[in-house]
């Protein structure tokens, strides 16, 4: 994590006052971070350490919960399909929503700002309300517990997501650069293709990791739609927490978790550069 | 070879029409710019002969080709833009390159023209640039690099000097005008800023609300405007107009009651005139229009004088220096051709000043 300190060197005063701002930063970061501190930390404990009050800081570390649930709530597969389903899911709302957000932002088409308006007004309707109709829809089609059909609800949610995001992201570069390129010897998809996606990458990429941070982490459409050969990682950790028999496991649970958090981690530290440039380099007029 | 013919063009944007029938030949070799107020159209024209604008009605032809249909990469022309348009992704070399790249052009051909390019523009130490790395006037020799590589049937620019600041501004268009005469391209240049029009052009078209007000030399639009407009837009600083209404054919009456008398054939019969003379235009005299100075501006050469005559502000612009005072009580007179009447509709009452077409005709 990257703080950036935009205030510039004062004297005294004003030193003190940059000294207290950076203070309240990382107080309120470690704030935010705790539950995720807790999670890890809970997640290396014996069963008997869990439930101790006042809570354990110092413990005999153990990774028993870890060997145990890897094998028992068949971590390896759900990892696979996890990976499987949001990566499909990202590049495919990728392809089709940056396609279709440089045509909302260039195209002059009637209708097009109202049918971009409905387009986001869709992702209004709460998912739990389609989870039910998409479940039926599947099952009529024989789709039910497979990668393509969370790929494809999936996509319902991080189409329009892409879309908007690429939009503006197009709206802010100058026009007359396809222009030019058209000029220049170009059909529109020429312009597209040899010009503008390579000036989009910073931003096309950061899009698709957080796309594919979201089909990664999501619950709902797949606890509906998978049943065990597809099924991910985060329907195991609501089986643990839902476990009315046993009841909930809290060191699985968090020893899921760290498992569900460590990779998307990782991604995000190797595609740092690409995060931070997309984030900053939104327009690159001039 | 390139000729531009533009036949009763017209543009519209839903309702909304914003070029009402525009004709304008452009022969090869030619250097036109069009000039106009924002908003005048002059852009919407650039664009519609570049293909960037579909064509509501009427025909553009390029080189005895209808082009109303033609894709912009078909059309043989090459364009700079206002903020360049660079390709932030590519050098220098590859964006000069870019357009003879998309025309399968064998290497060393693309090499030899973009080199010859750069040699002319001064560009050789650049080349492996990105746009970034580079300063404005450097993108701007960058942008007409590139259309030069193409040596297409005609240039577009479209205001190509407004994103620099004065000093370069000058120095580029001089450039520019140095480039065409050694290339000899059908050069079309949109710009609002008269002076640039003026400087460049072999023939200016002012633009005005989608209708060409006028067109022709720049001396010929300095010495006979065809309209009140075309005369205020045309010059630096602008043509003085002073408001008043004819009396007995030869005097005009000011609000206070002055009356100047105009040393013109005839004004016509009674009603409102509007007397334009531009500011180089008047002489200082013992006897004439009488006005006084409110400021002197001297500024070595000549001196700027703002004086009022019956509430009116009228400039005057003396070579070398003068002594008035603020204050002081001057006499004007006017070269009897170098005086323009409008009447109220902006359009000539008389068409005093020939001089300059009789002397160039």
């Amino acid at each position: 994590m990257t703080i950036v300190a935009t205030a510039a060197p004062r004297r005294s005063s004003g030193q003190l006052g940059h000294r207290i701002r950076i203070v309240t930063g990382v107080a309120i970061t470690l704030l935010f971070l705790f539950p995720v501190f807790w999670m890890v930390l809970t997640s290396f404990k014996h069963q008997v350490d869990i439930f101790t009050s006042p809570p354990k800081f110092f413990f005999t570390p153990t990774i028993s919960t870890y060997v145990e649930y890897f094998r028992r709530a068949d971590i390896e597969r759900r990892l696979i399909n996890t990976v499987i389903v949001a990566a499909g899911s990202g590049l495919l709302s990728i392809v089709v929503g940056t396609m279709a957000g440089y045509a909302l932002a260039r195209i002059r088409l009637r209708g097009a700002a109202t049918f971009g308006v409905l387009i986001l007004l869709s992702r209004g309707v709460p998912p739990i309300a389609l989870a039910v109709p998409m479940f039926l829809v599947a099952r009529q089609l024989g789709l039910t517990d497979k990668h393509i059909t969370l790929i494809l609800a999936y996509s319902t949610f991080l189409i329009p997501y892409v879309m908007w995001l690429m939009r503006s992201f197009f709206l802010s570069l100058p026009r007359e650069l396809e222009e030019s390129a058209m000029i220049d010897g170009c059909s529109r998809y020429g312009a597209f293709f040899k010009i503008i996606l390579p000036i989009s990458l910073p931003g096309l990429i950061s899009t698709l990791i957080f796309s594919m941070i979201l089909a990664w982490e999501e619950l709902l459409f797949a606890l509906v739609l998978t049943n065990r050969v597809a099924s991910t990682i985060p329907v195991a950790i609501a089986g643990i927490a839902g476990d009315t028999i046993n009841g909930a496991n809290w060191g699985a649970l968090t020893a899921v978790g760290t498992i569900t958090v460590v990779p998307v981690v990782i991604f995000a530290l190797l595609v740092q550069k690409w995060l931070i440039q997309g984030l900053a380099d939104g327009a690159t007029k001039g | 070879m390139g000729t531009v013919d533009i036949r009763n063009v017209r543009k519209s944007y839903g309702n909304v029409e914003v070029l009402h029938g525009v004709s304008l030949h452009i022969n090869d070799g030619e250097f036109v710019a069009l000039v106009g107020p924002s908003g005048c159209g002059k852009s919407t024209l650039l664009r519609m002969i570049a293909g960037l604008e579909d064509i509501t009605a009427g025909d553009i032809v390029i080189s005895d080709r209808l082009v109303n249909h033609v894709a912009p990469k078909d059309r043989n022309i090459a364009m700079v833009f206002q903020n360049y348009a660079l390709y932030p992704h590519m050098n220098v070399r590859d964006n000069m390159g870019f357009a003879l790249r998309q025309r399968r052009m064998s290497k060393p051909e693309i090499e030899s023209r973009v080199n010859n390019a750069a040699r002319i523009l001064g560009l050789e130490h650049l080349l492996d640039r990105k746009p970034r790395a580079l300063s404005g006037g450097q993108r701007q020799r960058v942008a007409m690099g590139r259309a030069i590589v193409r040596e297409p049937n005609v240039f577009l620019f479209d205001e190509p000097l407004s994103n620099l600041d004065a000093k370069l501004r000058v120095q580029m268009r001089s450039e520019i005008k140095e480039l065409h005469q050694r290339l000899k391209t059908t050069t079309v240049y949109v710009t609002h800023d008269q002076i640039e029009a003026m400087t460049l052009a072999d023939r200016v078209v002012v633009m005005n609300g989608g209708v060409i007000e006028q067109q022709g030399s720049p001396l010929e639009l300095y010495d006979s405007p065809a309209s009140r407009f075309v005369a205020a837009f045309i010059g630096s600083p602008p043509m003085n107009f002073i408001e008043g209404s004819v009396v007995n054919g030869s005097h005009v009456r000011l609000e206070d009651g002055t009356t100047l008398h105009v040393p013109a054939n005839n004004l016509g019969d009674k009603g409102r005139a509007t007397i334009g003379v531009r500011p180089e235009h008047f002489e200082l005299s013992d006897a004439g229009w009488p006005a006084t100075v409110s400021v002197v501006e001297p500024t070595g050469s000549e001196t700027q004088i703002t004086a009022r005559m019956s509430g009116q502000v009228v400039r005057i612009l003396i070579r070398g220096r003068t002594f008035v005072q603020p204050g002081e009580v001057i006499h004007l007179t006017v070269p009897p051709d170098l005086i323009h009447i409008f009447d109220d509709s902006g359009t000539p009452r008389i068409h005093v000043s020939t001089r300059g077409i009789k002397q160039h005709a």
